[in-house]
């Protein structure tokens, strides 16, 4: 099993800084404790991948870093998260620029019902207001960087719905990139798409890491050898092992861990 | 696949027969329904059929042009009860319009699964199936009497507390589908909770939401118990402060269909048919939209 997993180059750099610091992290939905304790660093530029079983709260861990689970009154998390040093979990924060600057890839391709050009616009101005040419730029720079710009540079004012699933993540991607984040969440961008749209997200998300920290929940085992540098595995709402993900793969430190890279459980 | 079982025994019987007596119950329950499909859509055709007929016999140029006849005049047209009825339906859509789709946002968005959002829309619901001439003379009471006088002001209040619950439903209908990720893809953005209600929310229900619009215009075009009491009719065109009454299709249709001379009966059926006519057209319009936005 282990032999078939095509183990991504050892690109990890020890030194490089801690963007996102997770500290004595609980997470609640109502009175359950969906998450205990959790610590882990998430490295600058580096992609870090949460594997895990279903319901072991890796997409629950995600969706704090951009408080989105603050739209639901019943959810809390106590603890602290520090992105660059400020506790995100704080009640004084301000959640809109935090999400301007923790962008997130959903599961499902999530298009908003408007033009191809408007979805990628539609971060961009909420919070500047760019002249037309700059826009223009900034749009198609993002479409490019999406590694989309070639298939809908022609029809720019039709609707993103009209789009093929794949095309319509990569979409989506264009549209967080345009925001100019710092760090990107993705939660499980491909388990919803064919292997060959797959294939170039998962090119994707090795060139973004040059400029942006990632985080990804995946199901996908191998997906996580490949894209990640650094890998989490989480079972019943606990972090069991962090290590660099060649580590995790290769030389698990818990025999839980090895069961499950191995397919043995989960 | 792991093992193989020993194959199951095959029933004695063969494939293919069903017991006499299902076969009856089934084609006994077809012809029913069937026969009772053709009861409803036979009263429906008597009834659009009669009216073709007999409105078409009262269809003239002069409908359009002509006011409205006093007694025993001759001739005469419907022109000032179209205007009028035009102008009342607009005024109730025009009111109800944002009241109606503001509160069907604020229960499917804001107040999603509260208290008050329950007995809002238990509230909504009443009022959905209230009779429409107590809210005839609700607006009697506050908007006529105080006043004292008939007005098209309100007949279109009255038209336009009909409308309301009709647009409220229809509009937390229709944002209640639009799928959670979509707000949560509009929230991630950094959009504060009114950009991704107008922008995307909105944007995404506007179909239906203009469907409802037109639904409810549809429902209060016909309508005539709420004018009897508020916008009352008259022969004559409506003085553009809409004070002192404005004549109107239903409430014309209603008088002169009971009356006992001719061209008020022939004025009646041919209000009826434009009438009916519009709100089709209406109807068509708005199942277009719908298809148009799927």
């Amino acid at each position: 099993m282990l032999s078939t997993l095509e183990l991504s180059p050892q690109s990890l750099d020890a030194e490089a800084p801690v963007r996102i610091a997770v500290k004595n992290l609980d997470f609640y939905y109502g009175e359950h404790k969906a998450l205990k304790n959790i610590n882990l660093d998430f490295r600058d530029r580096h992609v870090t991948a949460l594997i895990g079983p279903s319901g072991c709260g890796k997409s629950t861990l995600l969706r704090i870093f951009n408080r989105i689970y603050s739209l639901y009154p019943e959810q809390k998390a106590t603890g602290e998260i520090l992105l660059d040093g400020r506790n995100i979990i704080s009640n004084d924060v301000d959640v809109n620029e935090l999400r301007s600057r923790v962008g997130m890839v959903f599961q499902k391709p999530t298009p908003f019902p408007m033009s191809i050009y408007d979805n990628v616009a539609f971060g961009i101005r909420l919070y500047e207001k760019p002249p037309k040419s700059e826009l223009d730029d900034r749009v198609e720079g993002a479409l490019r960087r999406a590694a989309l710009w070639d298939e809908v540079k022609d029809k720019l004012k039709s609707s993103g719905m009209g789009l093929s699933g794949g095309q319509q993540q990569r979409l989506c991607i264009a549209r967080t990139i345009a925001q100019k984040p710092e760090v990107i969440l993705f939660d499980e961008p491909t388990s919803a798409l064919d292997p060959i749209s797959t294939g170039k997200i998962e090119d994707l998300l090795e060139q973004l890491k040059s400029d942006f920290t990632i985080a990804i929940v995946t199901h996908n085992m191998q997906q996580a050898a490949r894209i990640s540098q650094y890998t989490a595995f989480m079972y019943l709402g606990e972090v069991v092992e962090f290590a660099p993900t060649n580590t995790i793969f290769m030389n698990p430190a818990k025999k839980q861990t090895q069961d499950y890279v191995t397919g043995r459980f989960g | 696949m792991t093992m193989t079982s020993t194959p199951r025994e095959l029933p004695h019987q063969p494939w293919g027969r069903v017991r006499q007596s299902r076969r009856t119950a089934d084609r006994l329950m077809k012809i029913i329904a069937t026969g009772f499909t053709f009861v409803a859509i036979f009263v429906l055709f008597w009834i659009l059929g009669m009216l073709l007929v007999k409105g078409i016999g009262g269809l003239s140029l002069a409908t359009f042009t002509a006011v409205t006849p006093g007694p025993g005049s001759e001739g005469g047209g419907l022109a000032n009860a179209i205007v009028g009825s035009f102008v009342l339906t607009f005024l109730g859509i025009a009111i109800a319009t944002p009241i109606g789709v503001l509160a069907g946002t604020w229960l499917a968005e804001y107040g999603r699964g509260s208290q008050l959002a329950n007995l809002i829309r238990f509230i909504n619901d009443i009022l959905l199936s209230a009779p429409s001439i107590l809210i005839g003379l609700f607006v009697y009471v506050i908007l006529v009497e105080p006043f004292r006088g008939y007005s098209g002001w309100a007949g279109g209040v009255a038209l336009g507390i009909i409308a309301i619950p009709v647009i409220v439903r229809t509009t937390e209908d229709m944002l209640n589908l639009v799928p959670g990720h979509l707000r949560e893809a509009g929230a991630a953005l950094g959009a504060p909770p009114s950009v991704v209600i107008t922008g995307v929310t909105w944007r995404a229900a506007k179909a239906g939401m203009v469907t409802g619009v037109l639904l409810a215009l549809a429902r209060i075009a016909g309508e005539t118990a709420p004018l009897l009491f508020t916008a009352l009719n008259n022969n004559f065109w409506f003085s553009p402060t809409l004070a002192g009454g404005v004549s109107n299709l239903p409430v014309t249709i209603y008088q002169f269909a009971s009356a006992p001379y001719e061209n008020w009966q022939q004025l009646a059926w041919a209000g009826s048919l434009i009438i009916t006519v519009s709100i089709l057209l209406l109807s068509i319009v708005a199942r277009r939209i719908v298809a148009g936005g799927k």
